[in-house]
């Protein structure tokens, strides 16, 4: 038989590059493989964006949710008490807890779920198969959360300026907004990270109980200064403490302490770094 | 002699790699991958060249859905090198060159039909128009449908228009007429021709042993991830044993049935034979021979047929026969 499929292969052969030439001056001409370096993950990032402000669900509990929250918990509290030790009246300090669990909200819930519900449905699978490198998926997602967390964070504090009259000079706003804002992306990490290590069915508890825990521990839902001396002390460790100082520190005129920065900077990068991986093991074995 | 000449140099500027010269689209050089103690491909070798249209058969657990796998560079082998237009499988799909579909390819749920074929032409380094891509693919009337509202044969109509979103030269396909009815499956043959006749080089995998034969002009066939037969479905069929030869012998009802029985047993080129009543099936490695033979037999055969055996039979034939040499 080696013989008749050699003559095969080379009948195909000619064959092949005869339509290959004729291919060649009807089609596009082929792209240089080594060519300009296209931005591929703009694409998926356009489509990712526009999936999510499609979710109903997901809008409202990234971006309304948090704003009603500090609604019912700053609502009734008057402007002038200050929360303890903290050198802030409550309607201030909890519209950076809040900003900071909304866009919490929205990147580690974003990322989580759909990467493990992805993997599962092979969507990842498939992806693979086209010109986006690989990290182009991690960085959509991770763009698309960003997306939705930064509404999330104007309107609570839209809704702070309007219901309870906070106010603050124009830099502090902006730099609030920035510093909440980039702040997400070590949660952002997280939640890749919780993606490629949980599977479909196990992503929502595991996440929730990372949400609630980090929310509750960091002290975006009360203050952490009621909390009994050992719990406050862990407390302190959670990057979601961190993340919220940041914002508290420039309410009260100042730059984030240093400390706070290093922390979530650690943190960042042992999420992504774990991030990283996990998303590598999950390659290899597809 | 001229036309290869100019053939070359177009393909040696465009595209320009030593193994581009001798024109293999996939290599396979002895790949060897095991999971734990099972060995899903052992020491293949094999090559693949633009225009073929080549099925890939086997039982379930030949190594299909592996060997696949090792082709687009979702696993790796543990030994031997895999190569795809003389580059590995990630850099040939990262330049546009595979397409491909995938029984386990799961497609974004939330997105319209359009929008998931258009982002597919995004990807794609030399892009086909959205619209051609959804006329080709069948599927431009529900372009506007969300994609998790979908039949099973419409997902597989969108998974094959993911994998042609583009001018790709190697069309990868796994089982992907799973789901469709006769019609859709025609329709998708079809098209896939279409392809081929531009000089891509198509593989699919596939159990529609009736497909492989109407449309592969190479069918491979992977046992115990080993390649078992490579050659067109007619040479796969010869392989197996041959032809099936039948006859009605009147000489069988009368005395002496036994001696002539006897002699029917010495006819050359036998494989198999089986008497019921007067009728006689055999089947032989050389039909020719046989019947030319049985003449010599001062016999007088009615009703004498000739037919091959069915890639089906073929197949089973094959397979069995390794089955038992490695038992």
């Amino acid at each position: 038989m080696s013989g008749t499929s050699g003559a095969i292969d080379e009948a195909a052969r000619t064959r092949g590059l005869q339509k290959e030439n004729h291919m060649t001056t009807h089609t596009t001409p082929n792209a240089p493989t080594s060519g300009s370096p296209r931005f591929t993950s703009g694409a998926l990032v356009t489509l990712e964006v526009r999936r999510a402000l499609r979710n109903k669900k997901f809008l409202f509990f990234s971006v309304i949710y948090p704003a009603l929250l500090f609604v019912i918990i700053a609502g009734g509290a008057d402007s002038t008490t200050e929360v303890a030790g903290t050198g802030l009246a409550l309607p201030a300090f909890m519209m950076v807890s809040m900003a900071s669990f909304g866009a919490l909200t929205a990147v580690l819930m974003g990322n989580s779920e759909r990467i493990a519900k992805e993997r599962q449905s092979g969507w990842v699978r498939q992806l693979r198969l086209t010109s986006l490198p690989g990290r182009g998926y991690v960085l959509a997602k991770t763009a698309s959360a960003a997306v939705v967390s930064l509404p999330s964070i104007v309107v609570v504090f839209v809704t702070a300026a309007a219901v309870k009259d906070v106010r603050l000079d124009a830099w502090q706003w902006l730099a609030l907004t920035g510093a909440i804002w980039a702040g997400s992306l070590c949660f952002a990490a997280l939640g890749v990270a919780v993606g490629y290590s949980a599977t479909g069915d196990a992503v929502r508890p595991i996440t929730m109980i990372l949400y609630f825990a980090l929310s509750l521990l960091g002290g975006l839902w009360m203050p952490t200064t009621t909390f009994p001396h050992w719990l406050q002390t862990l407390a302190d460790w959670t990057p979601t403490h961190a993340y919220a100082a940041l914002g508290r520190a420039i309410e009260l005129g100042g730059a984030p302490h240093a400390g706070d920065v290093v922390l979530l900077l650690a943190y960042f990068l042992l999420f992504a770094g774990g991030a990283a991986w996990l998303y590598r093991k999950d390659t290899l074995k597809a | 002699m001229v036309h290869m000449t100019t053939t070359e140099t177009t393909a040696g500027t465009a595209r320009g790699t030593a193994a581009e010269a001798a024109g293999s689209a996939v290599s396979f050089d002895r790949v060897t991958k095991a999971y734990g103690d099972v060995v899903a491909v052992d020491g293949l070798s094999l090559d693949l060249y633009p225009g073929e249209t080549v099925a890939l058969l086997g039982p379930n657990g030949a190594g299909k859905s592996s060997t696949l796998d090792l082709l687009l560079g979702l696993r790796r082998p543990d030994s031997g090198t895999v190569s795809v237009f003389g580059t590995g499988p990630r850099e040939a799909i990262t330049a546009g060159r595979v397409g491909a579909m995938l029984q386990s390819g799961g497609l974004m749920d939330e997105v319209t039909v359009g929008e998931l074929v258009r982002l597919a032409c995004d990807l794609h380094p030399r892009p086909y128009r959205v619209q051609d891509v959804l006329a080709a693919a069948g599927i431009a009337q529900i372009a506007d449908r969300r994609v998790n509202k979908l039949s099973g044969g419409q997902e597989q109509r969108v998974r094959f228009a993911l994998a042609t979103a583009g001018a790709n030269d190697l069309i990868v396909l796994d089982e992907p007429t799973t789901g469709m009815d006769v019609t859709a499956r025609q329709a998708f043959w079809a098209t896939m021709r279409e392809q081929a006749d531009q000089g891509r080089a198509v593989l699919f995998a596939t159990h529609y042993l009736e497909e492989a034969d109407a449309i592969a002009d190479r069918v491979l066939v992977l046992h115990r991830g080993r390649l078992l037969a490579d050659g067109t479905a007619a040479e796969i069929k010869a392989r197996a044993g041959a032809r099936k030869v039948s006859f009605d012998l009147d000489e069988l009802r009368a005395d002496g049935a036994a001696a002539v029985e006897q002699r029917l047993r010495e006819l050359p080129f036998l494989s198999a034979l089986d008497l019921s009543g007067h009728t006689v099936r055999l089947q032989s490695t050389d039909a020719d021979a046989t019947v030319y033979a049985l003449y010599g037999l001062g016999v007088h055969p009615r009703n004498l047929e000739v037919a091959g055996l069915g890639l089906e039979q073929a197949f089973v034939a094959i397979t069995a026969a390794e089955e038992a040499r490695s038992a």
